[in-house]
């Protein structure tokens, strides 16, 4: 059928069973995949010679989408748990209720209780034109999408124009918040997440309304790629959780002569 | 009998899980893993020789040893030369289990039909003698 008289290195018939020597040898090429995988503990070493969309794909892979949920579902209870134990405190006297209202009032400036208030919603989405019937359009142009840099700027106009509390996609925007681009998605204080972003922000409705409404502004530039990319309501009432990412400091303590 | 190897394979995979071995990390890391490409198309190979009833142990166990090695040596010299070889060995090796898992797909597709041509013909053969067999209605 395949013309082996032509190959002299193969005999026209032989009677010996494959299974079992194919059988050991994929024992032995079974180790050595495991061997070679790329796993948790050799990643670091092998990502330089990895081409670059590997590289990506495991950068998105350091992150497990479980263990972040079941973190910070803990971080949750152990932060209401906290406020529940501070409140209980101050109400042996008078001094620590004292001490417990700026303690409390600390907290929801620095991020670390859940509040509410009315405030706007912007939505982001990555807009499709090739979909759309602009036809032939077939690469998409990099204006088309949302990037980190989009969201980091409508985050600093919010706060710039008085948001008192902002979260984005349901993660709270605090002191330590970070916007980064991972391939095709974005890192929001580490956690992924994609178009459609949205951005909440606690304060006045109408100040925050006009203010992300100007000319020129942040939101226009997006308009003028597409005006369906961007869409803005203010909200009567609106609840923000609260962070929930790590809060322990290596290297931070207070100065010396704060008494 | 195909599934002897692939449990064999996950046992593999299991063994060495089970001893804890670490995975091998950098640049050997590398070289592993094209010996698994390799060792991969070996086997695919050795299994359709086995189809083709032209299987010989000496020849697989050399061939799967040989390759593996050399497809090493292939990359690292890559890596020492600056010519990226791994990209020749993967290209080269991929095409080539293409090639055995598509022959041993028609192998198998051959080997089947057959078998139900076989069975369909025998059904045939048998009714007939039976409606041969049935004594006239009307003497």
């Amino acid at each position: 059928m395949l013309g082996n008289s032509v190959n002299p290195f193969v005999r026209k018939i032989s009677k010996e069973s494959w299974v079992l020597p194919v059988s050991g040898m994929c024992l032995v090429l079974g180790f050595m995949i495991s061997l070679a995988w790329v796993t948790g503990r050799n990643r670091t070493s092998r990502e330089n010679y990895l081409s670059p969309d590997q590289r990506q794909s495991v950068n998105e892979a350091t992150m497990d989408v479980d263990q972040f949920q079941r973190l910070s579902a803990e971080v949750t209870t152990l932060q209401s748990q906290k406020t529940r134990l501070e409140n209980a405190l101050s109400k042996t006297g008078g001094q620590s209720k004292v001490l417990n209202d700026s303690l409390q009032e600390l907290k929801a400036f620095a991020g670390l209780t859940p509040v509410e208030g009315p405030g706007v919603m912007i939505t982001l989405h990555d807009s499709h034109p090739a979909s759309e019937g602009m036809g032939g359009n077939f690469g998409v142009s990099p204006d088309f999408i949302i990037h980190d840099v989009d969201v980091l700027k409508v985050v600093n106009e919010l706060v710039a124009s008085g948001a008192e509390a902002v979260s984005v996609n349901n993660h709270r925007v605090a002191g330590n918040t970070s916007f980064r681009c991972v391939g095709t998605t974005i890192l929001v204080n580490d956690i992924k997440i994609a178009s459609p972003v949205v951005v909440r922000g606690i304060g006045d409705p109408n100040t925050l309304l006009g203010a992300m409404n100007m000319p020129g502004g942040v939101l226009a530039e997006i308009r003028q790629t597409d005006p369906r990319m961007v869409q803005i309501e203010t909200v009567k009432d609106q609840e923000l959780p609260e962070f929930v990412g790590s809060t322990t400091r290596h290297f931070l303590k207070p100065a010396k002569d704060v008494k | 009998m195909i599934l002897i190897p692939i449990v064999a394979l996950i046992l593999g995979a299991m063994i060495a899980i089970a001893i804890n071995v670490p995975a091998v990390p950098g640049i050997y890391g590398q070289y592993l893993a094209i010996a698994c490409l390799a060792g991969f198309d070996t086997i695919c190979g050795g299994i359709r020789a086995g189809m083709e009833d032209k299987f010989r142990r000496a020849v697989f166990v050399s061939g799967f040893i040989s390759n593996v090695v050399i497809a090493s040596f292939l990359a690292w010299l890559g890596f020492k030369i600056y010519i990226n070889l791994f990209l020749a060995v993967a290209l080269v090796l991929g095409a080539r289990i293409f090639t055995n898992l598509s022959l041993i797909r028609r192998y198998g597709l051959t080997k089947w039909e057959d078998a139900r041509e076989r069975r369909r013909l025998q059904a045939q053969a048998q009714s007939q003698s039976v409606a041969n067999a049935q004594p006239e209605p009307n003497p």
